[in-house]
């Protein structure tokens, strides 16, 4: 059985308490993150490179991290969700499917772009001005993206080109989340119900051009730390 | 593995110099390990913390996303802590596999098992499947008496703060000084299709750390493990 979270105030205070020392084994990264871009002109040029750390993860990324370490259930005898997925992620507790079948869940990302800027916060949910996927004014058009795992990095990659017949520019950069239950409904079909998060999102330290009829690849890599 | 080529070598880049040093993003994640050791009489006579550095193999391949699945076709094979094996691949095809959501009807639970503490140390916490050296519940010999896992009411924001915290208590009944140098999160997954066809569970280590200072708790005393899982803004 498990129990709900109820800490006493002095342990609270203890677990929140920044390190005093600098220790280089308190500064290990367990997560890292870093935003990778390249950008070519119309003849295949490199035109600019670009490598930054992300830092700005949101609470739907922490919520999606929940499920590899406290599982979808409540309990092992509850038939409810986690809290965090029901309160932060705005799941159903309870799946409605057919009495013969299961319900189930799975995730996939994708990295979106945008012409804006905004503040961070811990529960932002979208970009700010998103470029919209296609080849008319102020579009980018967005291929395929595919995602790389080697060792314990996991990489996120988008190639977008300019179609539009003007610069396009590039200034902030998120990576948005679905979270996909599959069950089936009440008029007996099998359904897939996407669920929209957006998990990061920063800034360039500069806008990136991309010109008209040029490409660029954005990649997002998230190591794992062992 | 890898899952799909690109065109350009990723290690030869221009790093620009108004990037930032990595000091200023270590924070956008971090998980911390905090342990308070108390006397039979609830006082505390030790407190200890240490930053927690490892998702283990198993964590990982469930942070992969559909896509990587789809693009490469492959699957992940996850080791439970008997060390035997099974795949999973997940879809949101129909009949295709994914972890079991609570729903109305069939159903099996995946879940949080325990904060599991051990004795010993894995040299790799990366690949490691179980703690070295698991200390087992009870109040025998060599054992400590392990409460329920405690589990998050939601994330927490505090600030530039967002966090949520497990934790687990333990009772020395045993008589002896014991000592915990391991510490593991053990989450007990289910897979299947939507018919619940093909279920492939197991117990997981999806996170473990070697104590930087091993906690001893001596016979009467009672430790509590909190996790603390967070992200800054």
């Amino acid at each position: 059985m498990l129990i709900q979270n109820e800490i006493p105030k002095e342990d609270l205070d203890y677990i929140l308490e920044p390190f005093k020392e600098d220790r280089e084994e308190d500064n290990k990264q367990i997560i890292s993150e870093k935003i990778i871009a390249i950008v070519r002109d119309a003849k295949g040029n490199i035109i600019d490179k670009r490598e930054q750390k992300m830092r700005s993860l949101t609470q739907y990324y922490l919520a999606l991290i929940s499920i590899p370490i406290l599982g979808t259930y409540s309990s092992p005898t509850s038939n409810t969700a986690t809290s965090i997925l029901v309160n932060v992620l705005g799941l159903p507790s309870t799946q409605s499917t057919t009495s013969t079948n299961t319900a189930l869940i799975t995730f996939d990302t994708s990295i979106q772009l945008g012409s804006g800027t905004q503040s961070f916060s811990l529960t932002l949910n979208s970009l700010s001005a998103p470029i919209l996927n296609g080849t008319g004014t102020g579009r980018l058009n967005y291929y395929s993206q595919s995602v790389l795992y080697t060792s314990n990095s996991v990489s996120q990659i988008l190639t977008v080109s300019n179609l539009s017949g003007n610069t396009i520019t590039v200034s902030e950069i998120g990576l948005m989340g679905t979270i996909y239950l599959m069950y089936i409904n009440s008029s007996g079909n099998y359904t897939v119900q996407p669920y929209n998060f957006l998990f990061s999102y920063d800034t360039f330290s500069s806008p990136i051009s991309i010109p008209n009829g040029g490409s660029a690849s954005f990649q997002i890599v998230i190591t794992f730390s062992g | 593995m890898v899952g799909s080529k690109v065109d350009y070598d990723i290690s030869n880049l221009y790093i620009p110099k108004d990037g930032k040093g990595d000091n200023d993003f270590q924070k956008s994640f971090y998980a911390t390990l905090t342990i308070i050791v108390r006397d039979k009489d609830g006082k505390v006579i030790k407190k200890y913390k240490q930053k927690s550095h490892s998702p283990t193999t198993n964590f990982i391949g469930l942070m992969l996303p559909l896509t990587w699945y789809n693009a490469t076709g492959n699957s992940w094979t996850f080791i439970n802590t008997l060390n035997s094996t099974f795949i999973y691949a997940p879809t949101i095809a129909s009949l295709g596999f994914g972890i079991q959501y609570p729903n109305n009807g069939t159903t099996i639970n995946d879940y949080i098992v325990n904060i599991l503490v051990g004795s010993g140390s894995n040299s790799n916490p990366y690949s490691a499947y179980n703690l070295n050296a698991p200390i087992s519940n009870g109040s025998g010999t060599g054992q400590l008496f392990y409460s329920s896992v405690s589990t998050p009411t939601s994330i927490t924001i505090n600030g530039n703060q967002a966090y949520f915290i497990i934790s687990q208590s333990y009772a020395n009944q045993s008589g002896a000084t014991i000592t915990i140098s391991e510490v593991g999160i053990i989450m007990y997954l289910n897979t299947s299709n939507i018919l619940e066809q093909n279920v492939k569970t197991g117990n997981l280590l999806v996170w473990y750390d070697v104590l930087s200072s091993p906690i001893s708790v001596g016979n009467g005393q009672s430790v509590i493990i909190y996790y603390t899982f967070s992200v800054n803004a």
